[in-house]
């Protein structure tokens, strides 16, 4: 079975698109995933923006994941539910989308994301153009079948080195295959830039909990300056560094970069605060 | 005065902060920003960095900077095909646009210029230039 569409796609539906402007839709969570990270819902808030930016460049050029200024975390996606999705854009043209953007469940924001930047790529290079038209015509109009996604397998990293609580460094190998490189994209896979972000986050997670309290004892709060800075291809091999930036009684602020040989290729500042 | 009206105190003016951005938008300390860092050469900026860097200038300073503005201002009143043949910036496009960016050291213009090279060019002095013309305008 062709996995376009399926198995990392997360809008299902749009309501209201005022192309290039402002754009409304859902995401039903499949029942059967294990788990629904948020960085996940923070991709399908970035997917309902890049159809409405795509739609306002005429199927010419797609975003990619660029920048976010700030990733809100306030609160939890269960299996089975429904995101409300939002985005509001400030530009959309041939050199890059911006936006703002909030995934609501039961009418609660559950994800915000503010000063959003994704650089346009030619589409051809990464999509059929024709099957995109396609699939914005089926999603403002009846919609896309739901519960398509199967989950993501939870990337782990080999710890290289660091200084317990204060620095991590470790490796991670991009996988060579998966699932998602068929729909991300189709004509050149390439490592969806919210699953570094949510392995950035679980590093930072994994680093605050050598400080203080052990595992599960800080939840993240938000993410900063988050960046990627050139594609991740199949098989790539990346140093991840860690470290303390600030850290107090209740919250922590870890910088995480991610290189690729020397070269930076992605980076964020998680704010965590410790669990009630 | 420059030629584009713009002076070195307007420019020191907005500095600190033009180079406080650019470090954080690079991930790099303050002190390895110079007025005339080539952002590209000297500070391993990427194209998304550029786009980055103009997103945090524009909400910084509460202006919009277009895209292509600096190469449409430095060309002047010569039409496109003047200022660049077959993506090479024309002898009378270069001093254009040696005049432009007046701040970019004469030895890093290697002639002939290709036009998709010249953001290598730009410096933190020039973000500063580019962001004084957007106030000007609007003011």
């Amino acid at each position: 079975m062709s996995e376009l569409f399926r198995a990392f796609s997360f809008v299902d539906k749009i309501h209201d698109d005022e192309t290039g402007k402002r754009i409304s839709g859902e995401y039903h969570v499949p029942e059967t995933v294990e788990e629904f990270p948020l960085s996940l819902v923070a991709e399908s808030v970035g997917q309902l923006a890049a159809w409405s930016s795509i739609a306002a460049v005429d199927f010419r050029f797609r975003p990619v994941a660029g920048i976010a200024g700030e990733v809100e975390f306030c609160g939890e996606v269960r299996p089975g539910a429904t995101l409300q999705l939002e985005a509001s854009i400030s530009k959309a043209d041939a050199e890059s989308v911006n936006y703002d953007g909030v995934a609501r469940v039961d009418g609660n924001a559950v994800v915000r994301l503010k000063d959003c930047l994704g650089p346009m790529i030619p589409i051809e290079e990464f999509d059929d153009p024709s099957s995109l038209r396609e699939r914005y015509g089926l999603l403002t109009g009846f919609g896309a079948k739901p519960d398509a996604f199967e989950g993501v397998p939870e990337f782990s990293w080999d710890k290289t080195g660091g200084d317990p609580g204060q620095t991590a460094e470790a490796t991670f190998r991009v996988p060579e295959s998966a699932p998602f490189f068929e729909d991300h994209f189709p004509r050149k896979p390439v490592f969806p830039g919210t699953l570094l972000m949510n392995l950035n986050l679980r590093f930072a997670l994994d680093l605050a909990s050598e400080s203080s309290g052990g595992a599960g004892a800080w939840k993240p709060l938000r993410m900063t300056d988050v960046k990627l800075r050139s594609f991740l291809e199949p098989g790539d091999r990346l140093d991840l560094a860690a470290r303390v930036e600030e850290s107090g009684e209740d919250t922590a602020k870890i910088v995480v970069e991610a290189r690729k040989g020397k070269r930076l290729v992605g980076s964020a500042r998680v704010l965590l605060s410790r669990k009630d | 005065m420059s030629k584009q009206d713009i002076s070195k105190d307007e420019i020191m003016a907005i500095y600190p902060k033009v180079a406080a951005i650019i470090a954080d938008a690079l991930g790099c300390d303050e002190d390895e920003v110079k007025p005339d860092s080539s952002l590209i050469d000297d500070l391993d900026a990427e194209s998304i960095d550029f786009l980055d860097i103009v997103f945090r200038l524009e909400r910084e300073f509460k202006v919009k900077i277009p895209r292509g503005k600096a190469i449409e201002e430095a060309r002047g009143e010569l039409s496109e095909e003047e200022f660049e043949q077959g993506g090479v910036v024309t002898p009378a496009g270069e001093a254009k646009l040696r005049a432009y960016l007046e701040e970019v050291p004469e030895d890093r213009i290697n002639s002939p210029v290709r036009s998709a090279e010249i953001p290598k060019l730009f410096t933190t002095e020039t973000f500063c230039k580019m962001v004084i013309r957007e106030q000007k305008s609007a003011a």
